[in-house]
């Protein structure tokens, strides 16, 4: 069963305090917990938030499944996202998507055997200026994408 | 008051009030889906549009408020192709499958498809298909692919019931209702849910595919669960009773009644019901008709003396047969009456909704109608004491109809039958009862007129609905045939048979 | 035309990022000559400057801000930095750049609107604008320039960060709400407005950052000296997003009315081969054809008369290889993948636009799809809570109508005419048509 560390129960407890109304931090506890989850959130997950927090289960996976940034599978501990849409699109960010799928030999959205990596499409990542961008897990984005770029970051990423 | 104009007619309306609920009041035609009066308005359906003169852009019935003087109608083409695409935009991911489905003939989609059915749909593409015949523990099936995401349930169970099961997972079209990891809806109002689900997603395993409601007559009437009285419809036709729905009544139960209320028919129905009336001499039971039975029981109150006779009375009956039934012991000189409670301990019990722990719908009718006849009961206790010392050598008790609710049935029952004579009045059967010397059928609450006396004092009239047990005897016919008059309880015509309200 | 350049002027120098260095360029001057000010008199100037909303909708800011009632209920200052309209990173640049620009901004605006607590809500995607914005906000808790008593004003403000987490539709203000208030971030009926009833249905203010970020240049120069910029109607700076196939794309501070050839030519330093069309704010804004993108100004008025708008000031250039059934599909991808759910003729009609446009580049598009398309978008705009179900018909309606030719060939031979080629990628959702007998 999933269970928060004592940090995160306490980052949990404090954000429950932090806002005008305690329901605001089912956000923040569902980043906070996916961390602690290894990625992702699982129905356990969901569970025992619904207990820390005295918030009903069906709020909670209300929020998980309706925003993207919460995993609701396992996710590779590199998490792929290329933002496919119209200014990347126009800079080949499809088929930078593509080629990374078939050089992984995953799908869309899919993670490798190895556990390695996910790659999945973005939508707008905010950076069309720099387009095809990429963000890997929550860090900083990767722009101006090459192929070079790509095959480099995977040799590179362990 | 406001005045609007709804459809060229003109009404008026408290200030504050919704489009839709002028509709409603105007009696006029508006379709919707997610708007429920007793719930908050979600505004999603996107159903209700109207026309408001000098406002060139549609608007949703349901979240504009009235001002005066306008002028409204949702029965222009422009109002009309906008439903009928709304409509259309609600059907083209709906499975369709009407035939399989236990909603058909009360579905909203069916209702307004004959309205304003796009009859060229026009979408050639897959559709999304979700998951059916979800089940969500012992009282709904859910079916994801007929869910047009009213909301309506999501919004009962936050807002009503409090219980949180529900909600509408993911999102754009793939957005599904349920309940996380399928769990159980299992709250005491859970049945709200399916019907107010205005399609077939939520159906009643109870009721499902027993019957087409196409064959479905149905009368109102009020619930006997328990001491609330919620305004309900029962179903029935020829071959039995089906299913009852709450009633709305502003000052009892608003929309809404409890799952313990959804199962009263069945004890009026015929599979739980006594049927005959039992004599029982020396261990040997005989049947015969109610009337004849009570005939005999007239003969042998005749031949006691009024001191040697207890009456015990239950919260299940109407007010105006308690008027009948102690009125005839009182002009014997009975006066030895006797209130049974069925849970003492939790008759003021109140779950914060509507549903309470008194289990009788006529606690305070009976109380009042004792009080009127100057009544005074005796404690409860005495009466084991006076059967068991002889001091009592008959006793006449109007049992109840929900057995269920009598958890010291079964063991009131024994301790009574050590008196002389046990004379049983009842609408429901039980093996136990061959045991009393004298057995009579009663009508239930769907089969009688007369009065219930809620919880809060209000009086509410039921109405005769269907005759299940012809012969049942009320308490009021079981007076008359006590006192020696023999028009009734001797016409033999126990249903297979109640084809309709008049029988 | 003369650059003027007021939210961007400091942009290329590192130290504005921090406290100290945002002080030396006349950081929180503003605000001291802000707290001068009866709160009335701000609101009025910010009235009067004509500025209007920079997220997308225009709505005049002084206006939004005297909706407010005056009943004595707290009241909610909520910053929209959930940029997320495909084509716009302006807000991302202030934020990693300037992030005391916005602080400033807003604490000014806060002390008009007299509200004591405020949030900053960012896409949960943009992780540095997060821990820049958190670092920021903390250097001005020690400097007392949040808290109580800000600058010996006698005015509060506490001010905090919420991250999103992936919904496009949080951008819509209503959305943002719910977002903040820990739900869906689905938006919420109107009436009540924010004004009204917003943030736990109390009156909120919802601002962009750039928005807010103008204010202070509002207050240092005058409503007199701003609304000199642009036009009657479109005053001051906007800042626009440039992308897509031009040499320099990025964010380019203009005045409003500033024609859009020459921010082509001039800030971006041209086309990167022909221009064929322009989406001049946002991807929910109608396409321009070449002719018109030559002809229009950018400012609310010029857009709208062109049949566009100004949006969020994104823009997104296309050249003559781009194919507009390809380019309608990732577009319809979008909305489709980002409609909330709620209102029916969105979430039914979205999934239905993409899937049509699928079939079509996968060959199997059928020539009454092209007229389906503009019906289905026609129904589908103007019958929702909010404007995304709108976002995904008028580009539809536009694509369809300014380049039917592209539609009709594709259909006819299954490829592309721009490229010859059939448009081919794995996340083309294949929707096999399904035989209808009537």
């Amino acid at each position: 069963m999933f269970q928060l560390s004592k940090d995160g129960l306490a980052f949990v407890k404090n954000e429950l305090t932090r806002y005008e109304t305690k329901r605001s931090a089912v956000l923040p506890a569902l980043f906070k917990a996916q961390e602690e989850n290894g990625g992702w959130v699982s129905p356990e997950v969901v569970v025992h938030l619904s207990q820390v927090m005295d918030i009903p289960m069906s709020q909670i996976n209300e929020v998980l499944t309706f925003y993207t940034m919460y995993n609701k599978k396992p996710v590779g501990k590199h998490h792929i996202q290329v933002c496919c849409n119209i200014s990347c699109a126009m800079a080949g960010a499809h088929e930078m998507a593509d080629y990374l799928c078939d050089k992984l030999g995953v799908h869309d959205g899919e993670m490798t055997k190895d556990g390695r990596f996910t790659i999945s499409r973005a939508e707008c990542l905010g950076s069309c200026d720099t387009a095809p961008v990429m963000q890997i897990n929550m860090d900083e984005y990767i722009e101006n994408l090459t192929y070079p770029k790509l095959d480099q970051m995977i040799k590179e990423l362990k | 008051m406001l005045k609007c104009t709804i459809n060229g007619k003109e009404v008026q309306v408290k200030p504050g009030s919704t489009i839709i609920e002028a509709y409603m009041k105007a009696k006029e035609n508006i379709a919707h889906y997610c708007w429920h009066p007793g719930l908050s308005i979600a505004g999603v359906c996107r159903m209700c549009m109207v026309e408001i003169e000098g406002n060139p852009r549609l608007q949703i019935a349901c979240n504009t408020t009235v001002a005066e003087g306008m002028k409204i109608n949702n029965t222009s083409v422009k109002v009309k192709e906008s439903v009928e695409w709304t409509l259309g935009f609600h059907l083209i991911n709906h499975p369709l499958d009407c035939p399989i489905c236990d909603q058909a003939g009360e579905c909203g989609l069916q209702e307004y498809y004959m309205q304003y059915g796009k009859y060229e749909p026009g979408m050639a593409e897959h559709k999304v298909t979700k998951d059916k015949v979800v089940d969500l523990g012992s009282k709904i099936v859910l079916d994801k692919e007929r869910c047009i995401l009213c909301s309506r349930c999501a919004r009962f169970t936050e807002e009503v019931s409090k219980t949180n099961e529900f909600g509408i997972f993911n999102r754009g079209d793939h957005s599904e209702i349920g309940t996380v990891d399928g769990m159980p809806v299992e709250n005491n109002y859970a049945l709200n849910t399916v019907d107010i689900c205005p399609v077939g997603a939520l159906t009643s395993k109870d009721f499902r595919f027993r019957q087409r409601v196409w064959y479905l007559k149905d009368f109102d009437t009020v619930c006997n669960g328990c001491s609330t009285g919620c305004n309900i419809k029962v179903y029935f036709n020829e071959n039995g009773l089906y299913r009852v729905k709450p009633v709305y009544n502003e000052k009892v139960n608003g929309y809404w009644m409890c799952d313990v209320g959804r199962d009263v028919y069945k004890f009026a129905d015929r599979d739980a019901r006594q049927v005959k009336g039992l004599r029982n001499s020396n261990n040997q039971v005989s049947q015969d008709f109610a009337g004849k039975i009570a005939l005999e029981v007239s003969q042998h109150l005749n031949s006691q003396k009024a001191d040697s006779m207890a009456v015990v009375l239950t919260g299940q009956y109407t007010v105006e047969e308690y008027k009948d039934f102690v009125s005839f012991f009182k002009a014997k000189g009975v006066s030895q009456f006797y209130h049974w409670i069925n849970n003492p301990d939790k008759l003021n019990d109140f779950d914060g909704i509507l549903y309470r722990g008194d289990n009788n719908p006529n606690t305070k009718g009976l109380a009042k109608t004792l009080a009127d006849e100057g009544i005074k009961v005796k404690p409860w206790n005495e009466l084991f004491e006076n059967v068991e010392s002889s001091k009592v050598k008959t006793v006449v008790v109007a049992g109840p109809e929900i057995q269920k609710f009598y958890p010291d049935l079964e063991s009131v029952f024994t301790r009574l039958n050590k008196a002389d004579t046990l004379v049983w009045l009842t609408p429901g059967k039980n093996d136990l009862f061959e045991k009393a010397n004298y057995v009579i059928p009663t009508k239930s609450f769907t089969e009688k007129n007369g009065t219930f006396v809620n919880h809060a004092g209000v009086e509410q009239k039921i109405k005769k609905g269907v005759t299940v047990v012809s012969e049942a005897l009320t308490l009021s016919d079981a007076s008359q045939l006590f006192s020696g008059k023999t028009a009734v309880g001797f016409e033999s015509n126990v249903s297979k048979g109640h084809a309709g309200a008049t029988l | 035309m003369a650059e003027i350049k007021l939210l961007t002027e400091h942009y290329h120098k590192p130290e504005f990022q921090t406290l100290d260095g945002y002080k030396k360029n006349g950081g929180y001057d503003v605000l001291k000559k802000a707290f001068k000010m009866k709160p009335k008199e701000i609101i009025e100037e910010v009235k009067a400057s004509g500025l209007r909303g920079r997220g997308g909708a225009g709505f005049p800011t002084g206006m939004k801000w005297s909706f407010l009632p005056d009943n004595g209920e707290p009241r909610y200052l909520l910053c929209n930095a959930d940029e997320g309209e495909p084509g716009t990173f302006k807000d991302r640049l202030m934020m990693e750049r300037a992030p005391h620009q916005l602080i400033e901004g807003m604490i000014i605006s806060a002390f008009a609107v007299q509200s004591k607590k405020s949030y900053i809500y960012i896409r949960g995607e943009y992780t540095k604008c997060l821990s820049v914005v958190r670092k920021a906000i903390k250097e001005a808790y020690d400097a007392g320039l949040l808290g109580k008593n800000i600058l010996g004003s006698g005015f509060d403000h506490d001010m905090d960060v919420y991250s999103g987490a992936g919904a496009y539709i949080c951008g819509e203000e209503t959305g943002m709400i719910s977002s903040l208030e820990g739900k869906k971030g689905q938006p919420k009926l109107k009436p009540p407005f924010p004004a009204v009833q917003g943030y736990l249905a109390k009156p909120t203010i919802v601002n962009n950052v750039e928005t807010l970020a103008a204010v202070k240049y509002i207050i240092r120069d005058g409503a007199a000296a701003y609304k000199k910029i642009g036009t009657e109607k479109s005053a001051g700076t906007k800042l626009f997003s440039v992308s897509g196939d031009v040499n320099k794309p990025g964010t380019y501070e203009v005045p409003l009315a500033y024609p859009l050839r020459d921010l082509i030519a001039n800030e971006c330093g041209g086309m990167k081969g022909k221009l064929k069309a322009v989406i001049p704010g946002g991807s929910s804004a109608p396409i321009l054809n070449a002719d018109e993108s030559n002809k229009v100004n950018m400012d609310y008025e010029s857009l709208a008369a062109a049949g566009s708008m100004l949006g969020s000031g994104a823009v997104i250039i296309m050249n003559e290889t781009r194919c507009m059934v390809d380019m309608l599909n990732v577009i319809l991808h979008f909305y489709h993948h980002e409609s909330c759910g709620q209102c029916t003729p969105c979430r039914e009609g979205t999934g239905w636009l993409e899937k049509i446009v699928s079939s079509i580049l996968l060959g199997r598009g059928r020539p009454q799809d092209i007229d389906l398309l503009d019906t289905i978008a026609q129904n589908m705009k103007g019958r929702t809570i909010c404007a995304l179900s709108d976002a995904a018909a008028l580009p539809t309606i536009s694509f369809v109508q300014k380049f039917r030719d592209e539609f009709e060939f594709y259909i006819r031979e299954g490829r592309s005419k721009v490229t010859g080629q059939p448009i081919k990628r794995k996340n083309i959702k294949g929707s096999h048509h399904v035989e209808m007998h009537h």
